[in-house]
């Protein structure tokens, strides 16, 4: 396929590069905030291609990484119950609680089920009515939309052995808190293409604006981000501070309002925990009242369980750019993807997975695909 | 896991208004919720599914070319989580998952 072919040139990459260090005039330091988009960064080896003139920090762009311990304590007391049915999507299966995690959980009789669709949930629920079915809705603003479809259908359809263990997260509250943050040290942000798929850019102007960031827009592949960041730097090197759209292909300014409506009439803005950050205001949703028979943590009676982040995993130095994952002192040895001490190790949109992953293709695979 | 996956539309059901249809990702196939972009989209248009939604309506050459990458990439994830995932519906056509991208038997 010749547009293929034309899009993965080294020699785009190549000359990306060349402008990015062209117009870079002095250092600058951005933030992702996208699982994948962290992995390509990773992965292709993007920030070290660039290394002097940008300097990129992994944000907190990966939900199953900043789902906390709480949530997942709550999700573990759920899987246990004889009564319950615990269905999650595959990622959440391996990440740690304060004892042991969802397979875990499994393996010791727990009916731990993944599926792929919130629906496929509500589905095992109708065809079990004997049984409590809960699912773990977990994610960005990407996913909302689908868990906010499975509560309104349950809803809809009468189905009153469903409900949800709600541990979504919103983009924007996060992005201002790493900016009020007193260390901050970040210029510009590269915004998630599919969470502003679904949402749109406008909530990001006014972030733009009070903060004078360079916000933009970008997908998940090597040459979007490439184009994402030589687009921050322009804007950083002429004192502009707006919010840009590299991903034309798939965002729109507007969003899919459909979604936006469903999302807003299932849920509304919370408080919320972030593994490894702590607490940032309304960041978070929760259901509203008129959806709280389907809320799981108040049908189970698990809303109270409270618990603190171990101290020995640094992950919120991570995602705020103070400590890169080798520099960690149990990277690699007390923490691995098969012995996790924290969520970034578990994912492979985790900044500590990319980086461990990374250290291995490199024995086998020397060269980035872009150079 | 924010990740979309583009598809092609192959056929499209009104589940008692509730509008769905069956999308195929490179060979596997699975039933998809179209509510979101009701209206918008017709038999063989591509659309970014993420999990079990369609998210929005992409053309072709881009749904093509993101779906290499994507498995380039290995960041196939969401297919794997088909066939990890519970049976679905009796009705839902069950589909085999390999002849795509050969990775999973």
């Amino acid at each position: 396929m010749k547009y293929l072919s034309e899009y993965r040139d080294p020699a785009i990459a190549r000359a990306l590069i060349d402008r990015i260090r062209r117009t870079a005039t002095r250092p600058w330091t951005l933030m992702e905030v996208c699982g994948g988009q962290t992995h390509t960064i990773v992965r292709q080896g993007l920030d070290e291609l660039l290394e002097g003139a940008v300097e990129m920090i992994h944000g907190p762009g990966c939900p199953v990484c900043v789902t906390p311990l709480e949530q997942i304590d709550k999700a573990l007391a759920l899987a246990a119950r004889p009564d319950v049915i615990f269905t999650s999507f595959g990622d959440m299966l391996r990440v740690p609680g304060s004892d042991c995690d969802l397979q875990q959980v499994r393996a010791r009789g727990g009916a731990v089920r993944v599926v792929y669709s919130p629906l496929d949930a509500l589905e095992l629920a109708r065809r079990t009515p004997e049984k409590e079915v809960v699912f773990f809705a977990v994610g960005f603003e990407t996913t909302a939309p689908a868990n906010a479809m499975a509560v309104w259908r349950a809803r809809e359809l009468g189905v009153r052995n469903f409900s949800v263990l709600v541990s979504h997260v919103t983009v924007p509250p996060a992005i201002t808190a790493i900016l009020t943050a007193p260390d901050n040290r970040v210029q510009g942000f590269l915004a998630a293409g599919h969470v502003c798929t679904v949402m749109g850019w406008t909530e990001y102007e006014p972030i733009a604006e009070r903060y004078r960031v360079p916000i933009v827009v970008t997908g998940f592949e090597p040459m979007d981000i490439l184009e994402g960041m030589l687009m921050a730097v322009e804007q950083l090197e002429s004192g502009r501070h707006v919010v840009e759209n590299q991903y034309v292909r798939s965002v729109r300014r507007e969003g899919t309002v459909p979604a936006r409506e469903r999302v807003e009439e299932v849920f509304e803005l919370a408080d919320r925990n972030w593994r490894g950050i702590g607490a940032i205001p309304m960041s978070g949703l929760r259901l509203r009242e008129e959806f709280t028979a389907f809320d799981a943590e108040r049908k189970f009676g698990v809303a109270r369980i409270t618990v603190n982040e171990p101290t020995e995993c640094r992950a919120g130095d991570v995602l705020t750019g103070r400590l890169k994952p080798p520099k960690c002192a149990a990277f690699g040895t007390r923490c691995t993807p098969e012995r996790p001490l924290g969520a970034l190790m578990v994912s492979t949109e985790g900044a500590c997975a990319a980086y461990y992953h990374l250290a291995r293709h490199r024995v086998v695979e020397p060269q980035a695909v872009a150079t | 896991m924010c990740l979309g996956i583009p598809g092609r539309v192959v056929e499209l059901h009104d589940d008692g208004g509730f509008p769905t249809g069956v999308v195929d990702f490179g060979g596997v196939r699975r039933e998809v919720c179209l509510a979101y972009v009701a209206g918008e989209v017709a038999i063989d248009d591509y659309v970014i599914v993420h999990v079990g939604f369609a998210i929005s309506k992409v053309d072709e050459a881009e749904a093509r070319r993101t779906f290499e990458v994507l498995r380039e990439m290995s960041r196939l994830d969401e297919l794997e989580w088909i066939a990890e995932a519970i049976e679905p519906a009796p009705r839902e056509p069950r589909v085999a998952l390999g002849a795509a991208d050969g990775r999973r038997p």
